[in-house]
């Protein structure tokens, strides 16, 4: 096999990998809703689930009204496998990274990487949602003081200039998040603890802030249009009226735009992996016993 | 580097795109079937009333104000001199006169106003700023000497800490048709908004702010009541002749027509005058915006912020829909004017509220983008306040759906018509029903109090929006959705033209809906709104089996015969019984229909009598499913998910495509 069809190999497993692990940790995260959905018996009828797509809202309206009691515990349910989901995902992500590393390795020896390289994941993951955290308070602080400042000024004035600040805060998560997956790639690739492959993120990305930057808004806008994309895509399908044929249309589009967003997601990975694996490691983080310093 | 390059040129054009397909989202309607009725500009009716020519053209007037007021805007105080000629148009002879002073409601934390739960009123918040009116003189004329004030109540009745409703002795009784003038000196000191009146920086709103008589009922009483935070207004018809004297920036939006100005001193003076009115309100900002058109005949103003002309032109466009409409529907409007105010959103607590030819509006400056219709759901609403309310003065206090009921129940009707079942919302493939809205708000209040009821009578201002508005207008729509919705219309449209320029009351109302809907509907409605009468239908059993055979021995006059069972199913006959279930004391006849499993349906209808209801079926396939009022006529149904029932295994496929989606989508955002 070649080395260029080996690589699309893999990188095409890597998709199918997250693709298929997105939908299934998706279904866990919708159960608690789906079921609250059908405890009100609001498709009981001989319409089915049909009567929430009516134009007026009438019966979605009143799946709401009834359904309130079911859907307070099914969202707390929800969210908390939400949560565990954010965690669960690592292991795909981290086998599709390595995956995308190459080399000849059975789904056992892959595996088994993935579970070692877990903690430091979940370790980088923490990093980033403190670091996030931190960056969404000192928004919301700047926000407040922005509107105060601008108390005199028009309406208009009043509601937009705080949305500046939001484009802002948006790109430094983008920063974030790519710092973040240069680390996993950089734990994948080079078997970096914790701290060393952060380390060795930031100096990828001092080195080369604009391939960093473009290859992840790439991902995110590709990911932003395809989820949009749907949305609109599905508003102009006729559910509510429609056969078997058209739900399965829509759930066709709905599927596709997750797996066009992990495609864009594997491109940018795949470069991370390549940034990684271009820049001279630091000296500080020795390489070899690089993988205990995970605390 | 030239790979990033064109990185950021791959996720700006992605950017792009995004934001050309999320505009598209916003503004993408929800699924319509074929049945959705298009929006228009035309009464969808042939014409209900064909000649209004003969309609009554005036009030007969009782208090007519003649007032001189001059604003300064930086203490925000008002100096004013007012002349109220009053005719005693009672059967009785008068002692008395009792003056509404609702200012004051505003002026410390123990009058009833403000003292009562806050939240439980129409306004979120406290007064920021207290607000007064002092009255520094009342004399009548040819008597210009004695001051009457010092002879008034010193508090509204039995309570002591509120001065909002007074009693003014009079010197000498007011025979029947005898009238009086006079003249009363006052100052207002204007509040910071707090509800509909008051100032924002340098907006103000003047509603309640001239000593005003209550209401004279025609056995010689007043109706006369404190300023309550759940409750609006009662005011007899006159004539209004208003000066308004502001610093020459500032632009004034008021009740009546324009009649002169004059500039002096860096100040103008503007005449108000209108006529067969029963209050007058206010406006005047340094700020405002203003747009004017004509349309159907009434010249309309819009006084709105800086920033805010979509909102302006949202609310023009609903005036051009709704004013003919109403017209056709509620006899014409019959002022030369109409002024629409929308306030600054520092003064939103003034915002969607009515007076005679003057209506506020309200909402931030973005308020038409993402497919709310809240701008015009506010400028229908207020506008229809012109004839509930404006031209059908009741007593708001005593029959709050008399005013906010019939309004809401026009509002919705008109939206509907105008914008279909999106009327309330349109975008992100998702629309609601002004009647959706109205059910789902008042679904499971209708046993808690009475709609009918007095203003301050009700519990909470939630149960007070959730039946007086939505309910009445449910109500009232299920009655046009069983009974017809032109005979529903006619009904409401009869009673807007035989009470025009009067004081109607719950009784009145009900006479004409008894005239035009007859005496079952006319049972049913005052069931509903008098006796929180609800209904809920239900089907709790369904049983489908194939035919029994006629298998067995069978004696006849020709001996014995011995019929063998035919084979199972041979007959192709299924018979099934459906039994459903009213529960409550509203009786509407609803329609049944039964789902066989070949897919075909067959209708039945019940008179709604009784408690219970058999349906028998028989029919060529299995009976799979069944459902009770399938058309949704009786919005008032409590519980719209028991009216159905299927023998087959529940799946709910769109629910599950979309709940995947909605997870997906999570995941895709906050997921590694
Ligand atoms: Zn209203």
């Amino acid at each position: 096999m070649s080395e260029s069809k080996r690589a699309r190999l893999s990188t095409a497993g890597a998709s199918v990998l997250l693709w298929v692990s997105r939908t299934l940790l998706a279904l866990l995260v919708a159960y608690p809703m789906l079921s609250a959905v059908e405890a009100t018996g609001i498709g009981n009828g001989p319409d089915r689930d049909a009567v929430l797509f009516r134009p007026d809202a009438l019966m979605l309206l009143e799946l709401i009204r009834v359904g309130a009691p079911w859907f307070a515990s099914a969202l707390k349910t929800a969210l908390l496998l939400t949560a565990l989901t954010l965690v669960l995902e690592l292991a795909p992500l981290a086998c599709a990274l390595d995956m995308l590393c190459g080399g000849e390795r059975n789904f056992r020896a892959r595996a088994a990487r993935s579970f070692a390289v877990f903690p430091r994941f979940c370790w980088l993951g923490a990093v980033a949602w403190l670091t996030q955290g931190g960056l969404l308070v000192a928004i919301s602080l700047g926000e407040a003081a922005l509107r105060s400042a601008l108390h005199a000024a028009d309406e208009r004035a009043l509601t937009v200039a705080p949305l500046g600040l939001v484009a802002l805060g948006a790109l430094t998560l983008l920063w974030v998040n790519s710092v973040l997956d240069l680390a996993r790639a950089a734990v994948v690739e080079r078997d970096l603890g914790g701290r060393s492959a952060l380390i060795h993120a930031l100096t990828v990305l001092r080195g080369q802030p604009l391939a960093v930057l473009g290859g992840s808004y790439a991902s995110a806008a590709a990911s932003a249009f395809a989820y949009l994309t749907a949305a609109w895509l599905m508003t102009r399908l006729n559910v509510g009226n429609g056969s078997a044929a058209t739900i399965a249309l829509a759930f066709g589009v709905h599927q596709l735009a997750v797996l066009f967003a992990i495609t864009w997601r594997v491109r940018w990975l795949e470069r991370a992996l390549d940034l990684c694996a271009a820049a001279p490691l630091a000296s500080m983080a020795s390489s070899a016993s690089s993988s205990k310093d995970l605390t | 580097m030239q790979r990033a390059a064109i990185d950021l040129l791959i996720g700006g054009l992605f950017s792009g795109l995004s934001v050309v397909v999320l505009i598209a989202l916003a503004s993408a309607p929800s699924e319509r079937p074929h049945r959705a009725r298009a929006a228009t500009a035309e009464p969808v009716l042939t014409p209900l009333f064909p000649s209004d020519a003969a309609l009554r053209n005036g009030a007969p007037k009782v208090a007519s104000y003649t007032i001189d007021a001059t604003l300064d805007p930086i203490k925000h105080r008002l100096s004013g001199r007012e002349t109220v000629h009053f005719v005693n148009r009672s059967t009785a002879s008068l002692n008395e006169l009792w003056f509404h002073l609702y200012l004051n409601a505003f002026k410390n934390d123990k009058t009833l106003f403000l003292r009562s739960p806050f939240g439980a009123g129409r306004s979120g918040d406290k007064a920021h700023e207290y607000g007064y009116i002092d009255i520094k003189k009342v004399s009548l004329a040819g008597a210009e000497g004695i001051d009457l004030w010092p002879s008034r109540d010193r508090h509204s009745p039995n309570d002591p800490a509120d001065e909002t409703d007074l009693r003014l002795p009079l010197v000498a009784p007011l025979a029947p048709d005898q009238s009086l003038d006079l003249t009363i000196e006052f100052e207002d000191q204007l509040p910071e908004v707090v509800e509909r009146m008051g100032y924002a920086g340098r907006f103000h709103f003047l509603g309640q702010w001239f000593p005003k008589l209550a209401r004279l009922e025609p056995n010689g009483t007043f109706a006369h009541f404190a300023f309550n935070p759940l409750s609006e207004f009662y005011a007899d018809f006159g004539d209004y002749d208003v000066t308004i004297d502001v610093p020459e920036a500032f632009a004034v939006g008021a009740t009546g027509k324009l009649a002169s100005e004059t500039h002096a001193s860096g100040r103008t003076r503007q005449r108000y005058l209108a006529e067969n009115v029963h209050d007058f309100a206010w406006t005047a900002w340094d700020e405002f915006q203003t747009r004017s058109e004509r349309i159907a005949g009434v010249d309309v103003r819009v006084l709105y912020p800086p920033h805010h002309d979509t909102n302006a032109e949202a609310e023009l466009a609903s005036v051009r829909l709704a004013l003919p409409h109403f017209n056709a529907l509620y006899g014409p409007y019959p002022y030369p004017t109409l002024t629409l105010v929308h306030p600054p959103e520092a003064a939103g607590n003034v915002g969607g509220m009515e007076y005679p030819t003057l209506i506020t509006t309200g909402g931030p400056w973005y308020a038409t983008l993402g497919g709310g219709r809240f701008i015009e759901v506010v400028t229908i609403h207020e506008l229809g306040h012109q004839w509930f309310y404006g031209l059908l003065a009741s007593n708001e206090h005593a029959s709050p759906f008399l005013d906010e009921g019939l309004n809401s129940y026009a509002e919705a009707e008109a939206m509907e018509s105008f914008y279909g079942p999106g009327s309330v919302f349109d975008g992100w493939g998702l629309s609601a029903s002004s009647s959706a809205v109205n059910r789902a708000t008042s679904a499971d209040r209708g046993a808690d109090e009475p709609v009918a009821q007095g203003a301050a009578d009700f519990a909470t201002f939630r149960n007070l929006g959730a039946l007086v508005y939505s309910r009445t207008a449910t109500v009232l729509q299920t009655m046009g959705r069983v009974y017809g919705e032109r005979r529903m219309l006619h009904a409401v449209g009869s009673y807007a033209r035989k009470f025009r320029f009067l004081h109607p009351s719950p009784n009145d109302f009900s006479s004409v809906m008894q005239e035009e809907l007859g005496p079952e509907a006319a049972t049913v409605l005052s069931s509903a709104l008098l006796a929180r009468g609800t209904v809920d239908y239900l089907v709790r059993d369904v049983s489908s089996a194939p035919a029994p055979s006629d298998a067995g021995v069978f004696d006849g006059p020709s001996g014995r015969k011995q019929k063998k069972p035919d084979p199972p199913h041979a007959a192709g006959k299924y018979v099934g019984r459906v039994v459903i279930y009213r529960h409550g004391a509203l009786q509407f006849p609803v329609d049944i229909e039964l789902v066989c499993e070949d897919g075909s349906r067959q209708y039945r209808h019940w008179d709604g009598r009784g408690f219970t209801h058999d349906v028998d079926y028989a029919g060529p396939s299995e009976l799979v499913g069944v459902s009770v009022d399938p058309e949704q006529r009786i919005l008032l149904d409590d519980d719209l998910t028991n009216n159905w029932l299927t023998t087959k295994t529940v799946r709910l496929p769109r629910v599950f495509e979309r709940g995947l989606f909605a997870a997906e989508l999570l995941l895709g955002t906050l997921g590694p």
